[in-house]
C-alpha cells in the first residue's frame, strides 16, 4: 500500500533520474563540459514538464471518459440507450467524436471580427488549463504550492468572463451578443457566493492554501466521524452554496441559460464550429472538474479518508473518488432539473445565496470562537438556520406576489 | 558544431531568470500603446486588459503573488468587464465623430503630440516623485525585505494600520452602488 501511495511521486522521481542519467552519458560521450548550474536547472525544468504534462493527460482522460459517461448516464435515466455504435458499449464514442471535431471546416462569419473570433478559445482553455494546477491530488501531491492558492484559482476564473464576452462580441450575432451578457451576467452574479463561501473555509482553516486547508480537515471526531467541514452546520450550507455556485460558473443545467437552445440557439458558441467549438466545450469540462477539486479541497477533506479504517487506500485513490462523485452528481441534476428563467436566476443568485452565504461566514466565526463544542455547534446552526426559513418565507413564497399580478391579455 | 554548443552552453543562463521581468513588461507597455492608438474601442478595451494580465504577470515575477492574483481578480475580472459594459451600452462612435466638446481646443497635429507628451512626461514625473519619496520606498528597494509579502501580513497591516481608509473606501463603494441602483431606477421608470 505504500508503494500505491507514493507511485505518482515515485514515476516522477524515476523520470527524472532518466533524465539526468541519460543527460550525463550524452555529456561524457560527446565530450561537453556542463557548468555546474547547468544540471538542476535542467531538472527543474523538466520537473515543471512532468508535472504539466500529467496535469494535461489526466484532465484529457477524464473529459473523454465523462463525455461519454454523462451521456449513458442521461440515457439511463432516461430510458434509452446512449450511445452504444462506437466501441464495446460506446466506450470509444469520444475518439469519434474528435475525428468528427476536427475534420469538420472551420466556418468564420463574414462580418466576424476575425482576429478576435480567433483567440476566444484560447483565452477560453488557457485558464481552464491553469486551474488545476493548486489542487492538492494527495499527500504531498500539489503541482504548484502557492500560499495563496484559492485566491490564483478565483483569478484566472476571472478571465472565463473575458473569453465568453470576447467570442460573443466578435461573432457579430445578436444571438452571441445576447448569450455571452447573459453569460457574464450569471458569472459574475454567481462568483460573489462562490468566493464567499471559499473564504468561509479559509477563514476556519487560518489559510489561504489548499494543502493547508485540507490539512485543517485531518483526524477524526468520535473516532469515525470525519472533520471535514461539510459535517458542520456553517460547512453544509457553504458547501451547497458552493456547489450551486460551481454549477453556474460551468454553465452547468440548470443554470446553462447562456446557451439555452430553444431561445439562444447556443448562445455565445452560435458562431463556432468544428475544432474552436470543440475546444470551448474542453474548457467547460476542465472547468468543472477543476473547481470540483476545488470543492472537494475546500469541505470535503481534499485527499483524506472518509473512515479510519480506509486509510489504506491510497490518499488519490480518494481524491478522485470524490471528484468522481460530484461530477456524477453533476449529470444527475442536469437529468433532473428544468432551466432557471433569467429573472429566477438573478433573484436566486441576490435575493437568496448572497444572505446566505454572510449567514455562514458569521456562523463559522461563531463556531471558531465558541470553542468548537456543543454550545458553538448550536448556535451556528441557529445562525444559518433562522435566515434560511426567513428567506424562503419571504423571497420565494408567492402569498405577496399573488395579489398584483395582471393578466395583460387575457381580461 | 561542437565548439558551438560548447560555447552556447557555457553561457551564463542560469543568470537568465533576472531578466525574465521584460517579457511581461514588454507586454505590458506594447499593449498599453496599443490600447492608446488602436480605432476600434472594443479593441482598445481587450488590448488594455492584457496590459493589466501582464502588470498581474510583472507582480507575480516579482514574488508579489498576492497583489498579482488580486490585481488580476479585480482588474480582469471586475474593471474590464465594466469597461466592455459601458462601451456596449453607450453609442460611442457617433459621439466622437460629431459633437466633440473639446473640438475647438483641438490644434494641430504635431502641436496635440507635443502637449499630449508633455501631460504624460509631467504625469510620469509626478509619479516617480511620489514612489522615490514616500517611507515605504526604502523597506521596498531591500530585497530581503520586499521579497516576500504573504497574504496573512497583507491582511493584518490592512486590518490594523489601515482600517479607518478601509472603511471609508467600502462606504464610497456603497454609495456609488446605491447611487447607480437609483439612477439606473429613475431611468426605467421615465
Amino acid at each position: 500500500m505504500h508503494f500505491l501511495e507514493n507511485l505518482p511521486l515515485a514515476t516522477k522521481k524515476f523520470i527524472l533520474d532518466l533524465v539526468k542519467g541519460a543527460c550525463g552519458w550524452l555529456c561524457t560521450k560527446l565530450g561537453i563540459a556542463l557548468p555546474p548550474w547547468a544540471m538542476p536547472l535542467l531538472l527543474t525544468l523538466v520537473s515543471i514538464l512532468v508535472v504539466i504534462v500529467a496535469i494535461i493527460a489526466v484532465y484529457m482522460v477524464m473529459f473523454a471518459l465523462m463525455s461519454v459517461a454523462e451521456r449513458k448516464i442521461l440515457a439511463r435515466m432516461q430510458n434509452r440507450y446512449g450511445p452504444n455504435r462506437a466501441g464495446w458499449f460506446g466506450i470509444l464514442q469520444p475518439v469519434a467524436d474528435g475525428i468528427k471535431m476536427l475534420t469538420k471546416e472551420d466556418l468564420v462569419p463574414r462580418g466576424a471580427d476575425k482576429i478576435v473570433h480567433f483567440l476566444a478559445p484560447i483565452a477560453m482553455v488557457a485558464p481552464a488549463l491553469m486551474l488545476p494546477a493548486i489542487i492538492p491530488y494527495g499527500t504531498g501531491m500539489v503541482p504548484v504550492e502557492l500560499s495563496a492558492g484559492i485566491l490564483y484559482f478565483f483569478a484566472l476564473g476571472a478571465g472565463t468572463e473575458l473569453a465568453v464576452f470576447m467570442a460573443g462580441w466578435s461573432s457579430n450575432n445578436k444571438y452571441s451578443v445576447m448569450g455571452a451578457m447573459r453569460a457574464i451576467a450569471q458569472m459574475i452574479s454567481y462568483e460573489l457566493p462562490l468566493v464567499m463561501s471559499a473564504v468561509i473555509a479559509a477563514l476556519v482553516a487560518g489559510t489561504l492554501s489548499p494543502t493547508g486547508i485540507v490539512e485543517a480537515q485531518g483526524g477524526y471526531s468520535l473516532g469515525f466521524i470525519p472533520n471535514w467541514f461539510v459535517f458542520t452546520p456553517w460547512g453544509f450550507v457553504a458547501c451547497l452554496l458552493f456547489y450551486i455556485g460551481a454549477l453556474a460558473e460551468s454553465n452547468r443545467c440548470p443554470f446553462d441559460l447562456p446557451e439555452g437552445e430553444s431561445e439562444l440557439v447556443a448562445g455565445h458558441l452560435t458562431e463556432y464550429s468544428g475544432f474552436k467549438y470543440a475546444i470551448f466545450f474542453m474548457a467547460e469540462y476542465v472547468g468543472m472538474f477543476a473547481i470540483n477539486g476545488l470543492l472537494v479541497t475546500l469541505f470535503l477533506g481534499g485527499y483524506k479518508a472518509p473512515c479510519p479504517f480506509l486509510e489504506w487506500i491510497p490518499s488519490w485513490c480518494w481524491f478522485f473518488a470524490k471528484l468522481a462523485l460530484l461530477a456524477f452528481s453533476m449529470v444527475w441534476v442536469r437529468a433532473t432539473l428544468p432551466r432557471f428563467r433569467i429573472d429566477q436566476m438573478m433573484q436566486f443568485a441576490w435575493k437568496f445565496m448572497l444572505p446566505m452565504s454572510f449567514a455562514a461566514l458569521i456562523a463559522a466565526a461563531v463556531w471558531y470562537y465558541a470553542g468548537r463544542g456543543p454550545l458553538a455547534w448550536g448556535l451556528s446552526a441557529l445562525i444559518v438556520g433562522i435566515p434560511y426559513l426567513a428567506l424562503g418565507h419571504f423571497c420565494f413564497t408567492r402569498h405577496h406576489t399573488a395579489d398584483n399580478r395582471r393578466y395583460l391579455y387575457s381580461e | 558544431m561542437h565548439d558551438l554548443f560548447q560555447r552556447l552552453i557555457s553561457l551564463p543562463w542560469d543568470q537568465a531568470p533576472q531578466w525574465f521581468f521584460l517579457f511581461p513588461a514588454l507586454l505590458m507597455l506594447l499593449a498599453a500603446a496599443a490600447a492608446v492608438m488602436l480605432r476600434n474601442l472594443i479593441h482598445c478595451a481587450l488590448c488594455l486588459t492584457l496590459s493589466f494580465i501582464a502588470l498581474g504577470v510583472l507582480f507575480i515575477a516579482l514574488g508579489a503573488e498576492f497583489v498579482g492574483f488580486v490585481q488580476l481578480l479585480v482588474y480582469v475580472g471586475a474593471v474590464t468587464m465594466l469597461i466592455l459594459f459601458a462601451i456596449l451600452l453607450t453609442p460611442a462612435s457617433e459621439v466622437a465623430a460629431s459633437n466633440n466638446p473639446f473640438r475647438s481646443f483641438q490644434l494641430s497635429k504635431a502641436l496635440n503630440a507635443v502637449a499630449g507628451g508633455a501631460v504624460a512626461m509631467l504625469v510620469l514625473a509626478g509619479l516617480l516623485a511620489a514612489i522615490f519619496f514616500s517611507p515605504h520606498a526604502q523597506a521596498a528597494v531591500n530585497p530581503a525585505k520586499a521579497a516576500t509579502a504573504p497574504a496573512a501580513a497583507i491582511g493584518e497591516n490592512l486590518l490594523n494600520h489601515t482600517l479607518l481608509p478601509l472603511q471609508g473606501t467600502a462606504i464610497l463603494l456603497t454609495a456609488a452602488l446605491i447611487g447607480a441602483a437609483l439612477l439606473a431606477k429613475e431611468d426605467k421608470r421615465s
